[in-house]
């Protein structure tokens, strides 16, 4: 027990690691797609040094961003449940990160703004324990998401009216949020969006589409796979571009998760996050195999 | 779209030159400043007493670095990138009273900024999002740290840049604003697409 205890611990400090040097995969070659099609000369200055950071990170080993964003880690286990040291690897391995100079000391009590030095703290990082009944392996993935990204986010307690024919009450609600964000999140940028529930249901769902699925993934729900497709290429149609400045893409993707709700609501969140998709994870077997997720 | 490189402390007639869209590569002196700092500031100048630093001419970096300490006690740069500028949005005029010429960070700023940068003399300069380990490419040294018992983030770092950016005039003295520009443009592509 103690050997798979050393292996977890290990495995998610490699994945943190990983997760703070580099963006995952799919999000680099959408990235890369984007400056080759961009026709604005600002935009593709933008998005060059974007693809020049990752290298220049990648070689030096450093941070590709200076901000550590705010940690969340997500982990589905199933009948043996999550070994119960998974929070304090989560928390030992930001705090170690963070003293290599991999992450920068940023988190803070949220009244006082003192900063805890270590970018852990009361809630953080934030675990999300989710039960997959039967699943033999547990699933761990990291994400650091950007919080300059967090000040373009909204959220509405839509009604079947503000839904209005065809959505698109819910439409002009997620386009004008990405007006009103412009370039504060860092674009291009995805965006997570979560439909149902009440508002804590909607919140999760939306930040969990985003730092969660691949963005280049097709949802397995034929009507939001629809409404992902429109909406990505109805907002980067706004013009507003890579940084904000103007050009062919403001965002890369468009993710939604639906739960049920009730019939009187539609809380409605929009999440934005930043083209930086630091993230990582791994598929932990009970024999002590693993597998690279994202 | 011109290119300029242009050096602290830099000079009123240089900035009232730029325009929208130009491209800057700045030298010089940088100070980093952000939600904390400008706070203190405001306290600082209520109270009549003078900011630690002198702005005048300046260039301020809305960033929070990852610096790492030396054994000597001085300081290294790890990397460097813009924060959201928004959130100084609040101290538009009083950023413009103390000199400074050139606001650097990322996503645009709004009404009250536009209109500092006019009537004071500054500039808003986008800086390329996330990219944290380029920008500290153009950064040769922490010169010092004031301010450090807020946290790494929000102190203000002195640094020495060469060549730093390029940056983006997002905001000029003339009155114009690529953000508002572009915003405006896709407010009326909403209401077209999906009418109310």
């Amino acid at each position: 027990m103690l050997q798979y205890e050393e292996l977890i611990y290990t495995e998610v400090y490699q994945a943190v690691l990983r997760a703070v040097t580099e963006i995952s995969a799919d999000v680099k070659g959408l990235l890369d797609e984007a400056l080759a099609r961009e026709s604005n000369e600002t935009a593709k200055s933008m998005l060059s040094s974007m693809v020049d950071n990752l290298s220049i990170a990648k070689q030096a080993d450093k941070a590709v961003c200076q901000s550590p964003g705010y940690p969340t880690a997500w982990v589905w286990f199933g009948k043996d449940g999550p070994h119960p040291c998974i929070k304090q690897a989560v928390a030992d391995a930001v705090a170690e990160a963070t003293q290599r100079g991999y992450l920068r000391p940023s988190i803070v009590d949220p009244l006082t703004r003192v900063n805890s030095g270590d970018n852990t703290g009361k809630g953080v990082p934030n675990i999300e324990l989710e039960y997959v009944p039967n699943q033999e392996y547990v699933d761990f993935i990291i994400s650091f998401k950007g919080c300059g990204a967090e000040l373009g986010n909204a959220m509405q307690i839509m009604t079947t009216a503000k839904l209005g024919k065809d959505l698109v009450g819910l439409k002009r609600f997620i386009l004008e949020t990405a007006v009103g964000a412009g370039g504060k999140p860092c674009p291009p940028y995805g965006i997570g969006i979560g439909i149902g529930g009440q508002m804590d249901v909607a919140a999760k769902l939306s930040r969990k589409a985003i730092s969660t699925r691949r963005w280049d993934d097709v949802n397995p729900d034929p009507q939001l796979a629809e409404l992902e497709h429109e909406l990505k290429d109805a907002v980067n149609a706004l013009g507003l571009g890579a940084a904000g400045t103007g050009g062919d893409t403001v965002c890369l993707a468009v993710k939604m998760e639906c739960a049920h709700t009730h019939t009187a609501i539609a809380p409605v969140c929009i999440n934005f996050h930043c083209w930086v998709a630091r993230r990582a994870g791994v598929r932990i077997y009970p024999d002590g195999r693993t597998e690279r997720l994202l | 779209m011109a290119i300029y490189h242009l050096s602290t402390p830099l000079k009123e007639e240089d900035v009232r030159s730029l325009k929208v869209g130009d491209v800057v590569y700045l030298s010089g002196h940088i100070f980093t400043a952000r939600d904390m700092a400008h706070l203190r500031i405001q306290g600082l100048l209520k109270e009549g007493t003078p900011p630690p630093k002198n702005f005048a001419g300046a260039a301020v970096f809305h960033a929070g670095p990852v610096a790492l300490k030396n054994s000597d006690g001085s300081w290294r740069l790890n990397v460097i990138g813009p924060t959201t500028s928004i959130r100084m949005e609040p101290y538009a005029a009083m950023v413009g009273g103390l000199g400074l010429r050139a606001v650097i960070g990322k996503g645009g700023m709004a009404e009250d900024t536009l209109r500092a940068c006019g009537e004071y003399g500054y500039v808003y300069l986008q800086a390329a999002p996330g990219c944290a380990a380029k920008l500290a490419q153009g950064v040769e040294s922490i010169e010092d740290v004031t301010w450090l018992d807020m946290g790494m983030p929000e102190a203000i770092w002195d640094l020495r840049a060469r060549e730093f950016g390029p940056l983006v005039v997002g905001m000029d003295t003339h009155g114009d604003s690529i953000y508002a520009n572009l915003r405006k443009a896709a407010l009326e592509q909403i209401a077209a697409r999906y009418p109310a």
